[in-house]
Order: structure tokens, then C-alpha cells, then sequence
């Protein structure tokens, strides 16, 4: 920051406006100026290249991870925070590899004990991520199918849409407790729930994505012949493909965020009650642990959901 | 025409995608997960073969068991760690659902969801009242609250309830301890306004604690000891509050279309209890690593907690059921009612006792 004043840094506009108010509001001046150094600071680096390994674009994230690590795991073997509320990384893999495992129940004794809630870790999961997928599948069924219809007929559109917003809308854990008292405290109340958060995207990005098909492509497919279903399946379909795709996207997102409202209530086994559980009995490196497992599953289910996308619309960024 | 070939495939992929997840998602959702111990095949586990209470052995109930239980310390963690229950009704289904508040489990029977589960004694109280007025009955009492939930308040400037006046108290509302705090604010003169009462729930305790936004809390293990250990002191506790008449329990519900159904199950299921019980003062050391292994602390915790309960037997419960307990819930139903938990208060409390399979297994 001490070279703020250089001359190169001076030639922007923001500076010389400052400049001169800088005797009354000196705080607002420096911060203007050190904005500019900033700037200025990348310009120059271009100059000195970065060494070629940590140009690598598959390195860099690492880097940021290992650095996250390492300041994580310094700030906590210096007691610089409570454990209580932050674990070192130490405890968090240990809690994650005691949740994978089977151990004495204490030291000395026969009793072998597995898993954590009587599942290991990666069960927990699994189940959560058999009722996303089953909300998903529902979600993806019924919003497409109410997305075509919303778009094709104008008078369903503006009666249900503002219906879907509403759902969109309403928290999950406000409602949880209505799905609990109609459908009891099964599986049933989880997946209706996720495939409440699921489907409203859905149905919206199949409207806009309809929507925005170009009629010249469709009025053309017509005058060559096609018929009206046809020209739906061969032209409407795959050029509203690419927005359903997104919209898919979304709701995986909000189905996640809303797994842990849907598993608060008898959701063991479910990771998302094994995080809360953990959670009220002080069990932080556990929590921990299942936070990073729903996190890393999301980025893959994600990155899964991408290649998909890639894969039936291989077309898109190449028209 | 090369268009259409395009869409064709991208129709065949979609489509094969989708079969894909579909098939990936149905390989696991038709069964039911295994548990840790079946995958790995664990048989350490402390489950019995033979129903200890021979007499109490019922293998004509075919039929489903829905319970719900909590993680509090008491025997009826041994009974399920133990698998007692299911040794008892052998050819019966018992299906245990794991609940955090006893609004929870009340919620749960309001759905029909449940056939019996433990709650506390002001949710069960608000659930035999109006508005709710449920169809349950009463049936056991799992442990009298004693030191188990205790005031702990900061420093040790506080020696009684009255030295917290204007001081920020938290304890979750509509619990047992927010029912203990107000008896014991009422008891030292004051009331609810004389002090800052704050809604929270246990676990958001000890950071409001560690902050300074709290001075003081009612509540119970793990959370009690974690305070106890950052500088907190016991100032008084639940089982001071049950002296003066305004004591707490966890107790067992169950639906009145199950007792009538299955009397006999119920028989079962409370002696089955009280056999758990006698566990506790017979073998502590397997009765406190059942529930250790449930609660996943150590059995020393365990064997510190079980200090701060009464465990009754079925004798003292029918002395209890038929005697106290009928005014005791009308008295915390009075309280419910001045927090706006309920509307009425009933007029007779002893029509939602169900006595019968505590009697019965009394005389035994």
C-alpha cells in the first residue's frame, strides 16, 4: 500500500478526483487510492510471470485448499479458538474415519460399536441421496411436464404460475411440520418435501425455456411439413432442452439445502439428520465432517448433472 | 434430415440418462438400509435371545410396534440397545423412531404416526388438553428429573434464584426446565419479568454462554456439564423444584386405540421396562455401555448422569399414578395455560393415567 502514490498509480481518474479532497476525508481518499494499487499491482505482475507450475490451472485450486488447510489447522493446535467451536482438522478426520468404521464402545471393553446413529457415514449419505434422488426424479417428471403445459396454454399459465411462485416462496421449515401431520413421519414427508423445493425451478426454467424458443426455427419446421407434435419433439423440445437442464441444476441446489429440514424428524439413517443430531449432542468434528461430505457430494452430483447437460445438448456455446 | 438424426440421439441419450438414474436410485430404495452391525456382521451387540421376564413372554401379538424414543438417559435405552422388546413379542414388528423434543413426538401422534413414545411431562400435559386433546394415555414414567437439569449460572456471584434478577436466563420454552425455572422464580417471590427469560434451544447454548449474551441457563447434559466446565455454577435444579410440589418427569404415552387393541402388549411393554429398571441398580456397568453406546459418551458420563434421575419401579409408579400425579398435572397444565401453551385446563388429570399394566405388574 506504501506505493500508492507512485505516478503510474496518480493516472487514473478516480485518483485526481480524490487527490484533492484527501486533507478533509483522508479515509475515503486512501481507501480510494489503495483500490487503485491494487489494480495497478496485478498490472505489474503480469509482467513477472508466475512460475509455470502454479499457472496450471489444476493446481491452483489445490494450493487454495492446502493453504485453507494449513491456516485451519494452525489457528486451532495454537488454541487460538475454542474447540468446542472450531475442531482441528485432526478431529474432523477422525470423527469422519470413526463414522466409517467399527471400535471398542470404550477402552477395554468387548462391545464393538459401528458406524455412528447405528450407520457408518457413507449409509447416511446414501439414503440421503436416494431420497434426492427420488424428489428429484418426481420434480423433474411432474415440473417438466406442468412447465409445457404452463407455457403451450396461456389462460393455465396465469391461473398455476403464481401458485409455483408462492411454493417457491415458502420456507421449508415452515411447512415441514404441516407434511409431518398429513403424511406421517416416514419417508413419505422427506420426499414430498424435496420434491416441493425441486420442482418450482423446474416448472420456471421449462416455461422461460419454451418461451424463448425462436419461432422463426419453429414456422420454418411447420412450412416444411412437420406436424404440430413433431415440430414440439424434433424442434420445441431440444431447443428448450439447454434452460430445462439449467433449471434441473438449480433445484439439485435447493433439494440439498433442504435436506436437513426434511430429515430433522426420524431421518435417521439421512446425513443431513446425522449433521443436526451431532449438532445438539456438542459432537462438532462430526458436524463438521457431514457438512464437508453433503458439500463434496454436491459438487459431484453437480458435476455429474454438467456432464449430463454436455451430453444431450452437446450443441450449446457452438451455434 | 441430419437435424433429426441430431434430435434423435439427443433423445435417446436423454433418455438412457435418466434410465440411469432411475435404475441407480431404485437398487438401494426398495429394501431397507442395513444397520452398520448387520453389514459388517457385528454381533457384540448386547441384543438378548431370550426374553428375561418369562412371564411377560407374549408371542400371539403379530402385529407392528411403532415407538418413539429420545436420547435421555433412562431405561428405556437399555431396552432398545438390549432388544428386550422384540425377545417379548418375537413375532411382532417394533419399529423405534428417534425424536429430539417431546413437541416432536406429540406432533408425531397427532399424525397417527406412533403407537407409544416418550415425552416429557409438559408436552404430555399440553397433549391431554385442550385444544389438542389427544387420544393418549399416560402409561409409565421412565425417571423422575432431578439434577439432571439444574440453573448454572456464570461466576459465583449468584448463590440464589433471587441474584439473578434482571439477569438474561436461557432455557427452551415449553421444556421440563422452563417449567422448573418459572416454579423456582415463583418460589423465590419473583416472576417472569423479574428476570430476562431467553428462548434457546440446548445446543446454541454454550455460544451465547462463551459471548456473555447469557448469565445463566436451565438446562440439561451434555450442555449442563460443558457450562459447568466454562466457569458455570449449580444454583439450584429440578430436583429442588420437585421438593416444592412442582416436580418433572419423561414419560412413556401411548395412543388409546392401542391400549384398547393390545392390552396385553402393554402388559409386556411395562414389564419389560421394569426389568430395565432393576438393571440399572442390578448392573450398572452393562446398563450405563447399553446406554453409552446410544448416546455415544463414555459409561462413566453415563454413570454420572444416572445420579441426577429417579428411576421408580412399577411398585412406586402405582403409588405415584394413583396417588400425586393427577394434581401435579394439573398444576403444570395451570402453568402451560399462563404461557399460552394451552387453553383449558382439564378437570380431572387422572382419566389420561393408564394404570392397569402398572398395577399389574406391580403385584408381581
Amino acid at each position: 500500500m506504501s506505493d500508492a502514490t507512485t505516478p503510474t498509480a496518480s493516472d487514473g481518474p478516480t485518483t485526481t478526483d480524490t487527490a484533492p479532497a484527501a486533507p478533509t476525508t483522508p479515509v475515503a481518499a486512501g481507501t480510494a487510492i489503495a483500490g487503485t494499487a491494487i489494480v495497478e499491482g496485478a498490472a505489474t505482475a503480469k509482467r513477472k510471470p508466475m512460475p509455470a507450475w502454479m499457472q496450471s490451472k489444476k493446481i491452483q485450486p489445490i494450493i487454495s485448499l492446502i493453504l485453507l488447510i494449513a491456516v485451519w489447522w494452525a489457528a486451532t493446535s495454537a488454541n487460538l479458538i475454542n474447540s468446542l467451536y472450531l475442531p482441528s482438522p485432526q478431529a474432523v478426520w477422525h470423527a469422519f474415519i470413526e463414522a466409517n468404521s467399527c471400535r471398542p464402545a470404550s477402552a477395554g471393553s468387548s462391545r464393538i460399536v459401528c458406524g455412528e446413529q447405528q450407520y457408518f457415514l457413507w449409509q447416511h449419505l446414501v439414503v440421503s441421496l436416494e431420497r434426492i434422488g427420488i424428489g428429484m426424479l418426481l420434480g423433474i417428471i411432474v415440473g417438466v411436464l406442468v412447465g409445457f403445459l404452463l407455457a403451450e396454454i396461456g389462460w393455465l399459465n396465469r391461473i398455476i404460475l403464481p401458485y409455483i411462485n408462492f411454493i417457491r416462496a415458502l420456507p421449508p421449515l415452515g411447512y415441514i411440520g404441516l407434511l409431518i401431520v398429513w403424511f406421517g413421519i416416514g419417508d413419505t414427508t422427506k420426499i414430498w418435501l424435496l420434491f416441493l423445493a425441486a420442482f418450482p425451478p423446474i416448472v420456471l426454467a421449462t416455461v422461460d425455456g419454451i418461451n424463448g424458443v425462436n419461432r422463426d426455427r419453429v414456422n420454418s419446421a411447420l412450412s416444411l411439413g412437420a406436424s404440430r407434435p413433431k415440430a414440439f419433439l424434433f424442434v420445441v423440445f431440444p431447443s428448450a432442452l439447454p434452460s430445462i437442464m439449467n433449471g434441473i441444476r438449480l433445484a439439485v441446489g435447493f433439494a440439498w439445502t433442504t435436506v436437513v429440514a426434511a430429515e430433522l424428524n426420524n431421518g435417521i439413517p439421512g446425513i443431513g439428520a446425522l449433521a443436526y443430531l451431532s449438532g445438539t449432542e456438542l459432537n462438532t468434528p462430526l458436524t463438521i465432517a457431514c457438512i464437508f461430505v453433503i458439500g463434496i457430494a454436491a459438487l459431484l452430483l453437480d458435476w455429474l448433472i454438467l456432464g449430463i447437460t454436455h451430453l444431450v445438448t452437446p450443441w450449446v456455446g457452438k451455434e | 434430415m441430419s437435424v433429426n438424426v441430431r434430435t434423435a440421439t439427443v433423445i435417446r441419450r436423454t433418455a438412457a440418462a435418466l434410465l440411469a438414474g432411475a435404475t441407480l436410485t431404485g437398487v438401494t430404495a426398495c429394501g431397507k438400509m442395513p444397520t452398520a452391525d448387520e453389514l459388517v456382521g457385528n454381533t457384540s451387540g448386547a441384543a438378548v435371545t431370550e426374553c428375561p421376564v418369562a412371564s411377560a413372554k407374549n408371542d400371539k401379538f403379530t402385529g407392528t410396534v411403532r415407538i418413539a424414543w429420545q436420547a435421555i438417559p433412562n431405561a428405556d435405552l437399555i431396552v432398545k440397545d438390549k432388544g428386550l422388546l422384540e425377545a417379548c413379542l418375537p413375532n411382532a414388528t417394533i419399529q423405534w423412531s428417534q425424536f429430539n423434543f417431546g413437541g416432536d413426538v406429540i406432533q408425531a401422534f397427532g399424525s397417527n404416526s406412533l403407537d407409544i413414545g416418550l415425552a416429557g411431562s409438559s408436552p404430555a400435559v399440553r397433549a391431554a388438553s385442550a385444544p389438542l386433546n389427544l387420544p393418549i394415555k399416560v402409561i409409565w414414567i421412565h425417571d423422575i428429573i432431578g439434577d439432571a437439569e439444574s440453573l448454572v449460572a456464570r461466576g459465583g456471584d449468584y448463590q440464589s434464584v433471587k441474584d439473578l434478577a434482571g439477569k438474561n436466563i436461557a432455557v427452551p420454552f415449553g421444556s421440563t426446565s422452563h417449567f422448573s425455572l418459572l416454579s423456582a422464580l415463583h418460589n423465590a417471590g419473583m416472576n417472569e419479568t423479574s428476570v430476562h427469560l431467553i428462548n434457546l434451544d440446548p445446543d446454541k447454548m454454550s455460544a451465547a454462554w462463551t459471548r456473555g449474551e447469557i448469565d445463566a441457563a436451565w438446562v440439561w447434559d451434555p450442555v449442563l456439564s460443558t457450562l459447568k466446565a466454562d466457569g458455570g455454577t449449580i444454583v439450584t435444579s429440578s430436583a429442588a423444584t420437585a421438593k416444592t410440589g412442582s416436580a418433572t418427569y419423561d414419560m412413556e404415552l401411548a395412543t388409546d386405540a392401542f391400549i384398547t387393541a393390545h392390552p396385553d402388549v402393554m402388559t409386556t411393554w411395562t414389564a419389560v421396562e421394569n426389568y430395565a429398571v432393576g438393571l440399572i441398580s442390578s448392573d450398572e456397568e452393562s446398563s450405563a455401555e447399553s446406554i453409552s453406546t446410544i448416546l455415544g459418551n463414555s459409561v462413566d458420563d453415563v454413570k454420572q448422569q444416572f445420579a441426577g434421575y429417579t428411576y421408580p419401579q412399577a411398585k412406586d409408579q402405582s403409588d405415584i399414578f394413583h396417588g400425586q400425579l393427577p394434581g401435579i398435572f394439573k398444576a403444570t397444565a395451570e402453568f402451560l395455560k399462563t404461557q399460552g401453551s394451552l387453553d383449558a385446563v382439564s378437570g380431572d388429570y387422572a382419566s389420561v393415567l393408564y394404570t392397569d399394566a402398572i398395577d399389574a405388574v406391580a403385584k408381581e
